[in-house]
């Protein structure tokens, strides 16, 4: 038999999934955690362009967003650059290959646009 | 034991509650679902198409414009953007060349009118780098050799069943990715494009000069992105080179704030009527705008919807919208349709962009 803590915990939750999903159904956005950590994160979003051994930082994020989507796959990998720190190689597959660079903020920033999703 | 005494014993409050919450829970998250998945749009009716001609008359408004929008084509948004009717897709990277050609099938599959196709294979950018090598455009330095390329790309593309390219970058300057335009001033890379024009397009596939009116492979200030940038006449040379002697199909307009031997009017250059006049009065073919989810162009407006008036007023034939929302790529298309009722946009600009893209696409348009 289940006791009523049991059921109060269920029913709890469950009522928090179903506020959640009617929100979502009519559009209204809550502060999501990957905001949050943008928000929260005081690093400047910073996105640079590799082709071979040539490194250049690009100031269009939005942009660099696009082009990073387009690729196959973002790993996780440090490289430091002009004494700035990129977290993420956003690449289609190895070698002579163009390679976008994204430091962890710039990451985030890229996630939370509408190209990104799905 | 009567009935009512059996519930009222089986089933206590927290039960009730439970049960309630559970179908909620299952009717919310399948409303989600179908809303997500564009399943709750509606159907665009069926084109009218006898022997290979369309009579435009016969197409609504909402046909006419999503036929000028081009999406991501991700295949979780299969169903509404064949629902949609909407007038191409792109494709980003994926891992095999199979799935390149079933994601095509599945999308072409029974359209009356075939989606526009297209990728960005340009400069160095390859997103079929995991299993079909292309020189990049660096690299290419006689007129041969870029017709080699153009003719090569253009074979493998159509093959897959792409026909549609955002290439050549004819854009001077490269000081970001090195690897995106041909090499030399502007007068060789006119002629390199041109040449690679000439290839791809003998394949078929349509090919992009971009991005118009030029200035975008150089540093822009890092905090602002409302980019502004002076044009020379050089960087128009390529454009007036290729709108005269090769028989590039597209051009594609980019988001900058421009001014000197172009000028946007202090707007980004995609929603400029008369930047975007000026092209349509030099270039019958077609007018791509870039991506229009960017700051660059967003910040311009205070609500989207007007930004979506701007773009299709400016006179793009085709926007790029790689919004993943197939309900917000919907809300575009209404937004616009109730603009050209109100007679913000001009209905005959529409007509004549349909036109221009069912043409390319191999149509008879009446």
């Amino acid at each position: 038999m289940v006791s009523m803590r049991v059921w109060v915990i269920v029913n709890v939750s469950l009522g928090f999934v179903a506020i959640l999903l009617l929100l979502n159904l009519f559009e209204i956005r809550l502060p999501s955690l990957g905001k949050a950590q943008y928000l929260l994160d005081k690093e400047e979003p910073l996105c640079a362009v590799q082709w071979k051994e040539d490194f250049n930082i690009w100031n269009d994020l939005d942009q660099c967003c696009l082009q990073a989507r387009q690729q196959f796959t973002c790993d996780t990998s440090v490289q430091i650059f002009a004494l700035k720190r990129f977290d993420k190689d956003c690449h289609t597959g190895q070698g002579n290959v163009i390679h976008y660079w994204l430091n962890n903020k710039a990451y985030r920033y890229c996630q939370q646009q509408v190209i990104w999703k799905g | 034991m009567t009935h009512k005494n059996f519930i009222q014993k089986r089933w206590t409050v927290h039960q009730r509650v439970f049960f309630f919450l559970i179908i909620a829970v299952l009717i919310l998250g399948t409303l989600n679902t179908a809303k997500a998945r564009g399943w709750l749009l509606p159907e665009l009716r069926s084109w009218a198409v006898t022997k290979n001609v369309i009579q435009l008359d016969s197409l609504t408004l909402e046909q006419k414009i999503a036929q000028m929008v081009i999406v991501h084509g991700g295949v979780w948004n299969l169903d509404a953007w064949r629902n949609l009717q909407v007038g191409g897709i792109h494709l980003f990277a994926l891992e095999k060349e199979k799935l390149y050609v079933d994601t095509i099938t599945q999308f072409q599959q029974g359209m009356t009118i075939p989606f526009f196709v297209s990728v960005d294979l340009e400069g160095c950018q390859n997103p079929f780098a995991l299993f079909y090598n292309s020189t990049s455009a660096s690299d290419i330095f006689t007129v041969e050799d870029a017709l080699m390329k153009g003719e090569r790309d253009g074979a493998y593309l159509n093959q897959l069943g792409i026909n549609l390219n955002y290439a050549p970058v004819v854009d001077l300057g490269d000081e970001i990715w090195r690897c995106r335009s041909f090499p030399g001033n502007e007068k060789n890379v006119s002629v390199l494009a041109a040449s690679y024009i000439k290839g791809l397009q003998g394949e078929q596939v349509i090919a992009t000069a971009k991005h118009y009116p030029g200035k975008t492979l150089v540093v822009h200030d890092p905090h602002k992105n409302l980019v502004v940038a002076s044009i020379d006449r050089s960087d128009i040379y390529p454009y007036s080179y290729l709108f005269q002697e090769s028989n590039v199909s597209a051009v594609m307009v980019s988001h900058l704030i421009v001014s000197g031997e172009v000028s946007s009017e202090g707007k980004p250059s995609v929603v400029s009527s008369s930047l975007v006049g000026s092209v349509k009065e030099k270039f019958k073919g077609l007018i791509i705008s870039d991506e229009i989810n960017m700051l660059g162009l967003k910040n311009f407006y205070k609500t989207k919807e007007e930004m979506y008036i701007a773009v299709f007023k400016a006179g793009n034939d085709l926007v790029l919208d790689f919004n993943e929302d197939p309900n917000e790529v919907y809300h575009m298309i209404s937004v616009v349709s109730d603009a050209v009722r109100l007679g913000l946009i001009p209905a005959a600009q529409i007509d004549l962009s349909v036109r221009k893209i069912l043409t390319a696409k191999g149509f008879s348009v009446q």
